[in-house]
Formats: C-alpha cells, sequence, structure tokens
C-alpha cells in the first residue's frame, strides 16, 4: 500500500481511537503519519525537539483532558525512559506510544536499538503490540487506547515497515 | 534574596492560575499559595514541559512553570519547542540558585549559560532577568496582562525557609485532587470514568 494511504489510515485510526492531541519526533518512516497528523485540523500537533520533553507534554494535556499520542523511534523511546518511568507511570499518566520499530525483522541498520526494544518495554511495565496488518489498525490502535485508559499506563503500539507501506 | 521571597511576592497575583513546581520550590509555592491548582513533578527538567502541556490544553487559562536552573539546563530542548508553539498563557518562572538543591546542592552550569539569552535564543520573545521581588512581581504582572510566552528569572540565593509546612501528598493525591479541581473549574468531565461506571 501508499505510504501516504497507510498514514492516513493510521491518523483516521487515531481520531477513531479518540486522540486529539499528537507530539511527534520523526523516524524516515513515519514521515508520510506525522505530515498528516499536521494536516489534519482535528488533531493538536506538537513538534518535539527530544522525545523525553513529549512525555511531559503529552502528560500535561492529558491532566487538563486531551487523549495524547507520543510518535517516534524506539531511539526517542529509550531518550524517553526516565520521563516514561517518573512522570507516566509514577503518576499513572496513559499515553498512546506510537514507536517505529527500527531494527525489526527486515528492517536493516539498527539491529541493536531492535533486539533492546520489547525487553525495555517489559522492563517498564508497558504493555505493547505490534502492528504489521493495515486491517488491524483501527482495533489496534483503538483497543491500546482504551487500555491505556483503563489501566492508566502508557500503551505502545510498535509500527513496522509492512504497516507503514514503506520499504 | 531566597525563591521564597520571590514567590511571595507574586503569589497574591497569581489568581486561579494552574502552577508547576519542581525541587524544592514546591512546597514554598504551597505555602504561599496553597490549594488543589498546584501540581508538584518527579522528573528533573518536565517541570516547563508540562506546564507547557498545560497550557495548550486549556488555552484560556494561565499555567505558571517554577522552573529551578537545574531542571532548565536539563530540558534545554524543551525551549524551542514551547516557543514553536508559543502558547500565550504560559509565565515560565526560573529561580536560579546556581545548584541542584534538591539533589544534593552541587553547582550547576548556570554560572556561565545566561538563562535569559538561553530562552530568548531559544524563540521567547520575552525573557527577563530581574534583580527583586518588587520588580519580579511588576514583571509577572505584565506578563499576565500581555498574554505572550514569557520567562521571568532572578538569581537567587540557595536555601529555604525552615518553618514552612510539609506537602502531604503523594503523586497520585496531587494528580487526582489537580485534576478534580480542574473539572470543578473549568466545568467539564476529564477523568475517564472506566469500566466500574458501567456495572
Amino acid at each position: 500500500m501508499d505510504p501516504k494511504l497507510c498514514a492516513a489510515a493510521i491518523v483516521d485510526g487515531l481520531k477513531k481511537a479518540g486522540i486529539d492531541f499528537v507530539a511527534t519526533l520523526p523516524d524516515e518512516k513515519m514521515v508520510e503519519v506525522i505530515r498528516a497528523v499536521e494536516h489534519d485540523s482535528a488533531l493538536k500537533h506538537v513538534p518535539l525537539c527530544r522525545e523525553e520533553e513529549g512525555i511531559g507534554i503529552c502528560a500535561g494535556a492529558y491532566l487538563a483532558g486531551k487523549k495524547t499520542a507520543l510518535i517516534m523511534q524506539n531511539a526517542g523511546f529509550l531518550n524517553s525512559c526516565n520521563a516514561l518511568t517518573t512522570t507516566s507511570l509514577q503518576f499513572q499518566i496513559p499515553t498512546l506510544l506510537l514507536i517505529y520499530y527500527a531494527g525489526d525483522i527486515g528492517d536493516r541498520g539498527f539491529t541493536t536499538l531492535g533486539s533492546v526494544t520489547e525487553p525495555v518495554l517489559q522492563a517498564l511495565g508497558i504493555r505493547s503490540y505490534i502492528l504489521r496488518k493495515s486491517d488491524e489498525i483501527d482495533d489496534t490502535l483503538r483497543g491500546a487506547q482504551i487500555l491505556a485508559e483503563d489501566s492508566k499506563k502508557p500503551v505502545a503500539v510498535l509500527l513496522t515497515k509492512s504497516v507503514l507501506g514503506v520499504k | 534574596m531566597q525563591r521564597y521571597d520571590y514567590l511571595k511576592a507574586i503569589a497574591p497575583e497569581a489568581g486561579d492560575a494552574l502552577a508547576v513546581c519542581t525541587g524544592w520550590g514546591a512546597r514554598e509555592w504551597w505555602a504561599v499559595r496553597p490549594g488543589d491548582g498546584n501540581l508538584k513533578t518527579r522528573t528533573l527538567g518536565l517541570v516547563s514541559s508540562i506546564a507547557a502541556g498545560l497550557a495548550l490544553a486549556l488555552p484560556q487559562r494561565k499555567v505558571i512553570a517554577i522552573d529551578g536552573d537545574g531542571a532548565f539546563l536539563m530540558n534545554l530542548c524543551g525551549l524551542p519547542t514551547i516557543a514553536l508553539q508559543n502558547p500565550g498563557n504560559l509565565i515560565h518562572l526560573l529561580f536560579d540558585n546556581g545548584v541542584y538543591e534538591a539533589s544534593g546542592g552541587t553547582a550547576t552550569a548556570s554560572h556561565v549559560a545566561d538563562a535569559v539569552a538561553l530562552a530568548r535564543a531559544a524563540g521567547y520573545k520575552h525573557a527577563i532577568w530581574v534583580d527583586t521581588p518588587e520588580d519580579f512581581r511588576a514583571e509577572f504582572v505584565s506578563a499576565w496582562r500581555r498574554g505572550e510566552l514569557t520567562l521571568i528569572a532572578a538569581k537567587v540565593d540557595p536555601g529555604q525557609p525552615k518553618n514552612l509546612p510539609p506537602l502531604r501528598l503523594d503523586e497520585l493525591e496531587n494528580k487526582y485532587r489537580f485534576m478534580r479541581y480542574l473539572e470543578e473549574t473549568e466545568k467539564k468531565g476529564i477523568l475517564s470514568p472506566g469500566f466500574d461506571s458501567k456495572l
């Protein structure tokens, strides 16, 4: 599928899940998703300089009633570990984490990053789901957001090349 | 002059503003402006980012970030992010005592790094050093009326008064009271009722 169509489906899924506030820091593979967020008037878009501040911005927005998502690469997830621990988990604040899974099977160049991603998510007690098929976008994002709100914790959805329509 | 002297000067002007605090400043702010509109952060550096998130979500409500030099320097990359969004309802206060006060009192790099220059370079249109609590109060009132993103900074002596009341809140009670206070004052539901509400 074309990356633009995939991006549109992901942004549509976010909105169906109730998300209205999105902080982002790009990976090359997610550029179309971030463009789609930027151009969607139903979403407040906050581009970041470093992912950890996005955890803070999303936490503040959540306290005031927003439903928040943070879009980043797994390197950015690792950058965010302290904030996830001492803000999101300690205050019990839900945030949907959309993480590009660099170093996933078939993704070259970041194998070390890929190998630590799921173990670190597990160590933090953050539940995660890998999204590979476009027909699972809506249910996965909606389910992950419900889980985040009910558990009052971040939930991660790992985005792969196939669901993003990129090579 | 210590941070407390400055906080005492602006508290009467803070109205129903939401205040996000870091480190020892939290206990001082609660002492001068008690209430559920105050939040104490736990992640060094994130006070300005959390305050910015609140300010973006509630553009009609004043939000104050009470920052310290250690936290400010740790989250320098947060400044351009905030400046890009330019929330006019955010007043960013910085008390620079030159040390990581809540972490044992060793020096920060603030004696070589000019916080006001850093904020301006990051895109803050209004950023100013102030030398006295009276001037701090005047700048705070101006920033409130102007309604544009502003950093007000002061060099202060480390330390705090010894007789401050203890903060009797953990982070969860702080969060829930803060959110309930917002629901009440913003007249909208915020906390998800969750599954139990359907039983």
